[in-house]
C-alpha cells in the first residue's frame, strides 16, 4: 500500500475540487431570464417560490403568486367595498340563501378555454370535493348547491343566510378559476392540477426551485394588459439581501409588509431621494390583547388605565418610523361597518394613575409599584422573542406602564411558544394583529367565539362574553343592512369599552421601486400585489 | 486497515440511529405545534377544526414512539416523509439543493487551500517579523469576526460600493467568489496559523539541519524538507474544515442566496419543518461521519508512524 501520494498530492486535490466548482459555476448562466433579455422584464422578489400554483390549496402556494394567475367573482377595495371583477352583476334572494351571478363576457383563460358558468361550476365543485380542507372557512362549509343557469349565469344556494359570502368569495384562495382542462379527471383538485393556467395578467412559464419563478404576460389578458412583457420573481428570503439586491439593481421593486423590509431600510432608502416610495392604506391592525380573564387585567379599571398609560405615538414614531398611522380601534375606519366614531382612549398618564387609585390599587411608596390586598400589580406582556419591533414596542410599553405603577414582564419566545400563550391564555396582554382585508371584521369576529384564539381568551372574563358571543353569531346570518350595522356597533363599542384590545398602529404595506419602472400601485389586501399596473418608465 | 475501515463503518449506522432518535425528541420538546405553523405559512385562520384537521394531516396526531418507528421504518426504505410546509418528499428536496451546497463548500475549500498555504509559509519563513505580523493579525480577524457580518461587508464592498460583484444569486463564477471566501475565511485564518507553527517545528529537526549541512538551495530545503512534512496537519485540518464549510454554509447561504441545503433547512427550522430537519441532521451527520474517516484513512496512509501503530496489535 505504499504510495507516492504525499500532503502536496492531496492539497492539489482539492485545489482542482475547487476549480471544478469554480467552472460549473460558469455553466448555469445561460437562464431563461437573461434569454429573455430583448423583452422587457419587471423583476420583484418574494422570500419563497411561488408553489405549484394550484388556485385551490395553501401553502406552498403563495398566495402573492396565486393572485397573479387567478382572479376572483368580486375585487375586495381599499374602502371596504366589492368591485365587479369576473361577475359583472350579482343578486341575493330575499332570505340570503340564493346567489346568482353574471358572468363577464369575453374572457378566457390562458390556455383559450372560454370562462362560463360551467367552469366555474366545476371550479366550485373542484373545491366542495375537498371540503374537509376548507372547512376552516364558513362559506364553503354553508354551500349547498352549485348551478349552471345558462352560459353566463352561475347560481350559489347555501344552507343557510351567511352575509360575508361576497367577501368570502373575493379571497385569494379557494374560490378562484382553474381552467376547466387543467382540472384532472375526476374532478378534484385535491392532489394537484394539470398545469397553473387562470385567467390573470399573468401566466407562470418556468420556476426553479430556490432560484425563481418567470411568468409571461397573458396575451389574452380581459382587462388591462401588463406592460411589461415578463416578471420575474427572485427567491431571496432574507430581508437584508433583498435590500442589497434591490440598492444593485438585482431588482426593480420591494413591496410588502415588515417582512419583506425593515422600517429603518425603508426609511434610509426614502432618504435617498432618487426612488420611488409610498405607503398604502390600512390592511390590518398591529395591536395587543388584554386578558380579562386574569388578575391583574381581569380589572377594569387596570384595562383602562394601560389604554391611557400607552403613548402610541411615540411608539410609531421611534420604533415604526411613521410607516404604520397610529391606531385608536380595533378595526380601522376603512373597514366595512366599524366607521363608528368610537371616542380613543387618548394617552393621559395621570387619568391611568387616576383610575387605579380609585380603584383601589396604591402604591406603598412613590415611584413603587401599586398593589392591592398584598397583590402586586404585575403582568406578563408577551411577544415573539426573534421579532424585532414587537420586542422594540414590548419595551417601550414596559417603560409606560411602568411610570404609573404597573409592572410588566417580558416574555420572548419563539413563534410557535407564542401562538401556544394565544391559544391556552396563558398571558397578560400579548401580541395579536388582526387578519386584515377582506377577513375583517366578519371572520375576525367570529373567530372570537372560539376558545383556541387569543381573541377569546383576552375576553373570557367579560361579564357580557355569552351575550357578545351570540350578537356575533347573529350578525353573520343577518340580511338586514341596517339590523347589522347596529349588531357591528354594539360589538366594537363592548370590545373597546370594556378595553380588551390595546391597538397601537394600522399594519401597511411599504414599497420601494427604482427610478426604471413607475406607476406602482398598491393592493386592497396585503396579499395581491397589482404588479400588472407597473409600467417601464418614460424616459 | 481494512478492519479499521470496516470498524467505522459498521458504527455509522449506530451513530445515525442515536442522531435521528436525539434531534427526534428534542424537536418535540419544543412548546410549539408544526401544525399551527402550517396553518400560519398557509394563512388558513388556526381554528381548533382546522388545527385538529393539520396534525392528522401530518401526521403529528399519533403517539411519539409510533411516530418515531413509522419515521424510522421509512427512512431505512429512504423515504424521509413529505414537508410538513410544501408537501413535497424530504429526500428529493435535499438531493436538488444538495449539489449547490457542494459546489459552494468545495469552492470554500480551495480558497482556503489556495490563501492559507502561501501565508502559512510566509509567516512561517519571516517569523516575528511584518509578514508573520500581518498574517497574525489576518488569522486573529478571521477567527473572531461572524461569517454573516463579514458576508454583509464584503456585499457593502464590493457589491454596494464598487459595484464589482454580485450581491446574490447562483449564476456565474463571480456570484461564487464572494459566499465562498465568506464561508472560508475563519478555516483559512486557522490553517495559515497551523502551518506556520508546523512549520517552525518542522525547521527545528535534524532532518532539515542535514539538508542545510549538505548544502542544499534554501528552496529545496523550505519546499523538499519543511513544507512536505509540515503539511500533514493540514491534512487532518483539511477534514475538519470540510465539516466547518459545509455547516457555515448554513448561514451564508441565507445572506447571499445560494440556494442549497443552508438555506432551505434554515427555513424548515423556523417553519418547525420536522421531516426536513430529520433529514438534514441526518444528512449532514453522514457528511462529517465520511468526511473524518476519509481523512483518518488519508493521514494513516500518508504517514507510515501511524499506521504501524494503528496495526500494531494484529
Amino acid at each position: 500500500m505504499q504510495s507516492r501520494m504525499t500532503p502536496a498530492a492531496v492539497l492539489s486535490g482539492g485545489l482542482m475540487l475547487g476549480a471544478l466548482a469554480f467552472g460549473a459555476a460558469v455553466l448555469p448562466v445561460a437562464t431563461a431570464a437573461a434569454a429573455a433579455a430583448a423583452e422587457t422584464t419587471l423583476t420583484y422578489s418574494w422570500p419563497r417560490n411561488g408553489g405549484a400554483l394550484n388556485p385551490h390549496l395553501y401553502s406552498p402556494n403563495e398566495m402573492t403568486a396565486q393572485s397573479l394567475v387567478y382572479e376572483p367573482l368580486l375585487k375586495y377595495r381599499a374602502d371596504g367595498t366589492l368591485e365587479p371583477w369576473l361577475a359583472t352583476a350579482w343578486e341575493v334572494s330575499p332570505d340570503g340563501r340564493v346567489y346568482t351571478f353574471t358572468l363577464r363576457e369575453g374572457v378566457t383563460f390562458s390556455d383559450g378555454v372560454p370562462f362560463d358558468a360551467a367552469a366555474v361550476k366545476a371550479n366550485f365543485d373542484a373545491v366542495l370535493a375537498n371540503l374537509e380542507r376548507h372547512r376552516w372557512l364558513e362559506l364553503a362549509a354553508q354551500i349547498e348547491r352549485t348551478e349552471v343557469i345558462d352560459p353566463r349565469t352561475f347560481r350559489l344556494t347555501l344552507k343557510g343566510a351567511y352575509y360575508p359570502t361576497l367577501y368570502d368569495l373575493a379571497l385569494v384562495r379557494p374560490f378562484r378559476f382553474l381552467s376547466p382542462a387543467a382540472i384532472p379527471a375526476g374532478g378534484s383538485t385535491a392532489e394537484g392540477i394539470v398545469a397553473p393556467i387562470g385567467t390573470g395578467p399573468w401566466r407562470l412559464v418556468e420556476a426553479r426551485l430556490g432560484e425563481f419563478d418567470l411568468y409571461a404576460r397573458n396575451d389574452r389578458y380581459w382587462g388591462e394588459a401588463p406592460a411589461f412583457d415578463r416578471l420575474l420573481v427572485k427567491v431571496i428570503p432574507d430581508t437584508n439581501a433583498r435590500a442589497v439586491a434591490f440598492e444593485t439593481g438585482g431588482i426593480d421593486l420591494i413591496y410588502g409588509g415588515d417582512s419583506q423590509i425593515s422600517a429603518n431600510t425603508f426609511a434610509r432608502l426614502q432618504a435617498r431621494g432618487d426612488l420611488w416610495t409610498g405607503i398604502s392604506a390600512p390592511q390590518a391592525t398591529r395591536a395587543l390583547a388584554i386578558n380579562s380573564g386574569r388578575a391583574p387585567t381581569d380589572d377594569l379599571a387596570v384595562r383602562q388605565a394601560i389604554s391611557h398609560a400607552v403613548d402610541k405615538r411615540a411608539i410609531v414614531a421611534s420604533v415604526l418610523h411613521d410607516l404604520e398611522p397610529v391606531a385608536e380601534t380595533l378595526f380601522a375606519p376603512n373597514v366595512p361597518y366599524a366607521d363608528i366614531g368610537l371616542p380613543p382612549h387618548a394617552f393621559d398618564p395621570a387619568r391611568a394613575a387616576a383610575l387605579l387609585e380609585a380603584a383601589g390599587w396604591i402604591a406603598p411608596k412613590p415611584g413603587a409599584i401599586r398593589e392591592k390586598n398584598g397583590l402586586p400589580l404585575r403582568l406578563e406582556l408577551c411577544f415573539v422573542g426573534n421579532e424585532p419591533q414587537e420586542k422594540a414596542i414590548a419595551e417601550i410599553i414596559q417603560a409606560q406602564l411602568r411610570v404609573v405603577g404597573i409592572d410588566a414582564a417580558l416574555v420572548g419566545e419563539e413563534k410557535s411558544a407564542f401562538q401556544a400563550r394565544q391559544k391556552d391564555g396563558s398571558f397578560g396582554m400579548i401580541f395579536n394583529a388582526t387578519w386584515g382585508a377582506p377577513y375583517e371584521p366578519h371572520s375576525f369576529v367570529a373567530s372570537m367565539r372560539m376558545p383556541s384564539h387569543a381573541d377569546y381568551q383576552a375576553q373570557s372574563g367579560l361579564p357580557m362574553k355569552a351575550d357578545l358571543d351570540a350578537r356575533i353569531s347573529a350578525v353573520l346570518v343577518s340580511v338586514d343592512e341596517a339590523e347589522r350595522q347596529a349588531l357591528y356597533t354594539d360589538i366594537l363599542t363592548t370590545l373597546h369599552q370594556q378595553a380588551v384590545y390595546l391597538p397601537i398602529s394600522y399594519l401597511t404595506s411599504v414599497a420601494v421601486a427604482r427610478p426604471t419602472i413607475e406607476n406602482v400601485t398598491f393592493g386592497a389586501t396585503r396579499n395581491e400585489i397589482p404588479l400588472h399596473t407597473i409600467r417601464p418608465a418614460a424616459r | 486497515m481494512l478492519r479499521y475501515i470496516l470498524g467505522r463503518l459498521l458504527a455509522l449506522p449506530f451513530i445515525l440511529l442515536g442522531v435521528s432518535l436525539v434531534v427526534f425528541l428534542l424537536l418535540r420538546l419544543g412548546r410549539g405545534d408544526p401544525a399551527v405553523d402550517y396553518l400560519r405559512l398557509s394563512q388558513i385562520p388556526p381554528t381548533d377544526e382546522a388545527v385538529a384537521a393539520a396534525r392528522v394531516m401530518l401526521g403529528l396526531d399519533r403517539p411519539l414512539p409510533e411516530q418515531f418507528l413509522t419515521w424510522l421504518w421509512n427512512a431505512l426504505h429512504l423515504d424521509f416523509g413529505q414537508s410538513f410546509v410544501n408537501r413535497r418528499p424530504v429526500l428529493d428536496e435535499l438531493l436538488y439543493y444538495l449539489p449547490a451546497t457542494l459546489q459552494l463548500g468545495a469552492a470554500a475549500l480551495a480558497v482556503t487551500l489556495v490563501v492559507s498555504v502561501p501565508l502559512g509559509i510566509w509567516a512561517a519563513r519571516h517569523r516575528d517579523r511584518l509578514p508573520d505580523q500581518i498574517v497574525r493579525g489576518i488569522a486573529f480577524l478571521g477567527v473572531s469576526v461572524p461569517n454573516f457580518w463579514l458576508g454583509f461587508l464584503l456585499v457593502l464592498l464590493f457589491s454596494v460600493w464598487l459595484g464589482w460583484l454580485p450581491p446574490m444569486g447562483r449564476d456565474g463564477a463571480t456570484s461564487l467568489l464572494m459566499p465562498a471566501f465568506a464561508a472560508a475565511f475563519m478555516s483559512l485564518s486557522i490553517n495559515a496559523r497551523m502551518l506556520r507553527a508546523s512549520m517552525l517545528e518542522t525547521a527545528g529537526q535534524r532532518h532539515v539541519l542535514y539538508a542545510r549541512l549538505r548544502g542544499l538551495s534554501e528552496r529545496r530545503v523550505v519546499g523538499g524538507h519543511v513544507l512536505r512534512n509540515a503539511l500533514l496537519p493540514i491534512v487532518t485540518a483539511v477534514g475538519m474544515h470540510i465539516g466547518e464549510l459545509i455547516g457555515g454554509t448554513l448561514v451564508i447561504e441565507n445572506i447571499f442566496g445560494w440556494p442549497g441545503v443552508g438555506r432551505y433547512a434554515v427555513s424548515a427550522i423556523y417553519n418547525r419543518d420536522y421531516p426536513v430537519i430529520q433529514c438534514f441532521t441526518l444528512l449532514m451527520t453522514l457528511i462529517f461521519v465520511l468526511c473524518n474517516l476519509v481523512v483518518d484513512i488519508l493521514y494513516a496512509w500518508l504517514d507510515p508512524r501511524i499506521r504501524l501503530k494503528g496495526e500494531a496489535p494484529s
